[in-house]
C-alpha cells in the first residue's frame, strides 16, 4: 500500500476555493526553508568545538525515508522531519551560547511552514500519514535518539554542537533530496 | 491431556499515552481461572522477536483485564502478546497472537487547563497531555495542536469550536457570563484526536471600553515595504508603541506575553500608521502586531492583533516597461521587475512570471487584446503589421501564491512602414518614364518625318506654272533656241510664244531646292545659285 499513506495530492495541487487559504506555495516555501535553515545554522554558531569530538555519537539517520520512491511522500517526511527539529531546538540553548537572531530566525523560519501546511491539512481533511509506516516509525526513534542524548547530557555546550552537526547534516541530504525532485 | 479450559478471546490493548491495559473475553461459567500473558518483543524493526516472556503485571490475574506499562519500553517497535487461562495445573491453549506498535495504537491523553477571566475575556492556559511525566509517548509536544469546544453554561447552549494555542486568549465573549470549555490535544498530521479534558466552567468579568484604544489595525504591504495603520477616534493627548512578536513564539508552552518587542522608530509616536519593513529580517517567517496607546495619565490600551505572513501579506508592485522595434521587425519587451532594492528577493520567492497585453491601437474598430505569458525579462512579438501603433502593457504574478500586480503604464511604438514598397514604386516608375521617352521621342521623330515627306510630295510648296505640264526633255534647250529664229518648214508654224515665257521663269522661285544648276552661260543669272538639278527633275517628271 502507500508509503506515507495517502499522498498530499489534492491538497498541494488543487487551487483553493476559498480566498484566505492557499496553499499551492507550500512545495516552493518548503525548498527555501531548507536553503535558509542550512545557512541559518552555520550562522548561528561557530566552527565545531575540538573538545567535543570524544563525545561524537552515530545517530544512523534512517535514510531511506527519502529516497524518492514517491514524491509527495517524500516530501511529507521533509515536513515530519521540520517538526522534530523545531521541537529540539526549543530545548534549553543557554549552554549553546549561539547566535540569538540566527536561531529566533531558523525557528520562525520552520515554524511557518510547519503551520501553514497543518491548516492546509485540516481544511482540506486529508490525512496524511497511515500508521502503519516503519520508515516514519525509524525517523522518530532517531530524533529521539537525540532528544536523549541532549537529556543525558543536560544540554551542555558539546551535546548541542553534536546535534547542530548532525541537524546540518540531515538538513544537507534533504537539500540534495529535494533538489532532485 | 485434553483440557477443557478455553483460551480467552477477542484480545484487546487500550493506550492512553504511556499506560497499557489488555483486555480480554472468556467464555466460560468458570469462576476459579486465572489469567497470564506473554509477550516477544522486536527490537529495531528485527525480524527474529525476542523469546515468549512473562508480561508483568499479567500474571495469575483473575479479572480480566490488566495493567502492562511496565514492560513496554521501546514505544515504536513491534510487541506480539497471546494470553490463556489457568486452573491449578490445567491451562488452556494460547490464544491468537495480538500484534501491536506502542505508538500506533496510542491515544493522545487530556491536556491540562487553567483558566483567568480578564477584561470580559477569558485567558487559557493549556499543558500538555505528559506534562512533568518522565516516560513519554509524545515527546514532540510542539506537534499538538489544541482543539477547544466552548458554550455558554445555560440549556441548549450553541457549541464553538476554535484552535487555540497553548497560552490564549479567547475572546468575543459576553461579559458577566458563565462559560464552560473543554479542550482535546490533536495531532493534524496523523489525524489523531485526543482525549478531551475534564471541563472547566468560568465566568466572565465585565468588560472595560477603554476609549482610546487603536481600532481597525490594518496592514498594507506593496513590493515588501509594510505599513501597518490604525484608527482611533480619541485624538488628543495619545502616543503609540508598536510591538512585534515572532510567530513561533506563541506555538511554545512559555508565557510569551514578555516577548513582545517594540518596533525601531514606531516608539512613541503620535502618527497612527508605522513602517515596520525593517523587522520582516526574513521572508521565512511570520509576526504579530499590535498597537499600545498611551493617553497623558500614563493609561495604556492594546490594541488587537494582526499577523503577518510577509510573502502572503505583501502586494506585488507593477513593474517597469520599455518598448522597442529593433532591426528585425520584431516588437522588444524590456521588463524591468518590480521592487527596486526587493526586486531580486521577490523574484526568487515569488517565482514571478509576466503577462503582457498588446493591440493594435491605430484602427478605430473594436480592438482586440492579446496576452502572452513569460518567465523571463525580455519578450519579443512577431506577426506585427506594418505602420501600425502597438500598445503594451505588462503585470508581474506569481503563480503559487495566486497573486498579481497592477498592470504597467501603456507603452505605445509605431510599427515602421514597408520600406522596400516605395522603392519598388519609384524605381517602377521611374523606369516606366525612360521607357516611354525612349520609344516615344524616335516614334515623333519618325511620324515628322513621314509628315514632311508627305507635305512635300502632295503639298508642294512651289508649284510649276500650268504651262508646261506635259513639256518633256527640251526644256533645257529651248531657252537657247527661242531667241533665234528656227527654219520654218513647210508645213507648221511652231509657236514659239511659249519659249520667251519660259524665259521670263525667273529659276529664282525655287529657291528651296539646294542643288545648284550651271547655265552653259548666257542664261546664268548670277544672284540665282538656288536653281538646282533636283527642281529640274522634278519639273521634268511633272512634264513628262
Amino acid at each position: 500500500m502507500n508509503d506515507f499513506g495517502l499522498v498530499l495530492i489534492g491538497l498541494i495541487l488543487c487551487t483553493t476555493t476559498t480566498s484566505s487559504l492557499h496553499c499551492n506555495h507550500l512545495p516552493l516555501q518548503q525548498k527555501k526553508v531548507i536553503e535558509n535553515s542550512l545557512q541559518l545554522l552555520d550562522k548561528m554558531g561557530k566552527k565545531f568545538p575540538q573538545q567535543c569530538l570524544t563525545e561524537k555519537m552515530s545517530f544512523r539517520f534512517p535514510e531511506q525515508v527519502l529516497k524518492p520512491r514517491q514524491r509527495e511522500a517524500v516530501k511529507m517526511a521533509i515536513e515530519e522531519i521540520f517538526h522534530h527539529i523545531f521541537y529540539i531546538f526549543s530545548k534549553n540553548l543557554t549552554l549553546a551560547a549561539w547566535d540569538g537572531t540566527a536561531l529566533e530566525q531558523f525557528q520562525n523560519g520552520l515554524y511557518q511552514q510547519i503551520e501553514q501546511l497543518e491548516a492546509c491539512v485540516i481544511k482540506k481533511q486529508t490525512r496524511v500519514f497511515q500508521n502503519k509506516e516503519v520508515n516514519r516509525r525509524k525517523l522518530k526513534k532517531y530524533f529521539k535518539k537525540i532528544d536523549c542524548f541532549l537529556e543525558d547530557k543536560q544540554h551542555n555546550l558539546c551535546s548541542w554542537e553534536i546535534s547542530r552537526a548532525e541537524m546540518r547534516r540531515c538538513l544537507q541530504l534533504i537539500d540534495k533530496v529535494i533538489r532532485k525532485i | 491431556g485434553q483440557t477443557s479450559l478455553k483460551s480467552p478471546q477477542d484480545i484487546q490493548v487500550y493506550v492512553v499515552n504511556t499506560n497499557f491495559t489488555l483486555r480480554w473475553k472468556y467464555i466460560g461459567n468458570d469462576t476459579d481461572v486465572t489469567f497470564s500473558a506473554e509477550y516477544r518483543w522486536f527490537e529495531d524493526f528485527g525480524i527474529d522477536g525476542t523469546e515468549w516472556t512473562e508480561l508483568p503485571g499479567c500474571q495469575y490475574v483473575t479479572r480480566k483485564e490488566c495493567d502492562f506499562s511496565s514492560a513496554i519500553t521501546e514505544y515504536y517497535d513491534e510487541y506480539h502478546l497471546r494470553i490463556r487461562t489457568e486452573r491449578r495445573e490445567e491451562v488452556s491453549p494460547w490464544s491468537s497472537i495480538f500484534e501491536m506498535t506502542p505508538y500506533d495504537i496510542a491515544q493522545i491523553g487530556p491536556p491540562g487547563i487553567e483558566l483567568q477571566s480578564i477584561n470580559g475575556d477569558i485567558k487559557i492556559k493549556v499543558s500538555p497531555p505528559e506534562a512533568n511525566r518522565v516516560r513519554k509517548m509524545w515527546i514532540d509536544d510542539l506537534s499538538f495542536k489544541y482543539s477547544l469546544v466552548i458554550w455558554e453554561n445555560t440549556p441548549n447552549a450553541k457549541f464553538r469550536n476554535q484552535h487555540i494555542f497553548p497560552t490564549d486568549i479567547i475572546d468575543d465573549l459576553a461579559p458577566d457570563t458563565t462559560y464552560c470549555l473543554k479542550v482535546q490535544a490533536t495531532y493534524p498530521l496523523e489525524s489523531k484526536e485526543g482525549l478531551f479534558s475534564p471541563v472547566h466552567c468560568v465566568k466572565t468579568t465585565h468588560k472595560v471600553n477603554v476609549p482610546f484604544c487603536p481600532t481597525n489595525v490594518t496592514i498594507l504591504a506593496l513590493n515588501m515595504n509594510f505599513h501597518l495603520h490604525w484608527n482611533n477616534q480619541y485624538q488628543q493627548h495619545v502616543s503609540y508603541n508598536v510591538q512585534y512578536l515572532s510567530g513561533y513564539l506563541k506555538k511554545l508552552y512559555d508565557d510569551y506575553s514578555i516577548k513582545w518587542l517594540n518596533v525601531p522608530g514606531c516608539e512613541n509616536i503620535t502618527d497612527t500608521q508605522c513602517n515596520f519593513s525593517s523587522i520582516i529580517t526574513t521572508v521565512s517567517g511570520s509576526f504579530y502586531l499590535r498597537v499600545q496607546a498611551m493617553n497623558e495619565y500614563n493609561k495604556s490600551c492594546l490594541s488587537n492583533e494582526v499577523k503577518v505572513d510577509p510573502l502572503v501579506t505583501n502586494e506585488i508592485g507593477p513593474p517597469d516597461v520599455k518598448v522597442d522595434i529593433g532591426d528585425d521587425a520584431l516588437l522588444h519587451i524590456q521588463i524591468y521587475p518590480p521592487g527596486g532594492s526587493q526586486s531580486q528577493l521577490m523574484r526568487d520567492h515569488y517565482d514571478l512570471s509576466y503577462r503582457i497585453l498588446y493591440w493594435n491601437n491605430s484602427s478605430n474598430n473594436e480592438v482586440e487584446i492579446q496576452r502572452k505569458e513569460i518567465k523571463q525579462t525580455i519578450g519579443t512579438i512577431s506577426d506585427l503589421t506594418p505602420s501600425t501603433l502597438y500598445c503594451v502593457k505588462v503585470q508581474a504574478f506569481s503563480v503559487v501564491y495566486n497573486k498579481s500586480s497592477d498592470f504597467s503604464k501603456e507603452e505605445c511604438i509605431k510599427t515602421p512602414g514597408d520600406k522596400i514598397l516605395p522603392l519598388i514604386i519609384l524605381a517602377t516608375f521611374v523606369i516606366a518614364v525612360f521607357v516611354v521617352l525612349l520609344v516615344a521621342v524616335p516614334l515623333v521623330f519618325i511620324l515628322y518625318q513621314v509628315y514632311n515627306k508627305i507635305k512635300y510630295v502632295f503639298f508642294p510648296s512651289c508649284q510649276p506654272p500650268l504651262n508646261i505640264e506635259g513639256f518633256g526633255g527640251q526644256f533645257f534647250n529651248s531657252p537657247y533656241r527661242s531667241t533665234t529664229e528656227e527654219p520654218i518648214e513647210n508645213c507648221s508654224i511652231i509657236e514659239t510664244i511659249i519659249t520667251e515665257d519660259l524665259n521670263q521663269i525667273d529659276f529664282k522661285d525655287c529657291k528651296h531646292s539646294k542643288q545648284s544648276s550651271r547655265d552653259s552661260g548666257n542664261y546664268s543669272n548670277d544672284d540665282d545659285t538656288s536653281g538646282n538639278k533636283a527642281s529640274e527633275e522634278t519639273l521634268e517628271k511633272e512634264i513628262i
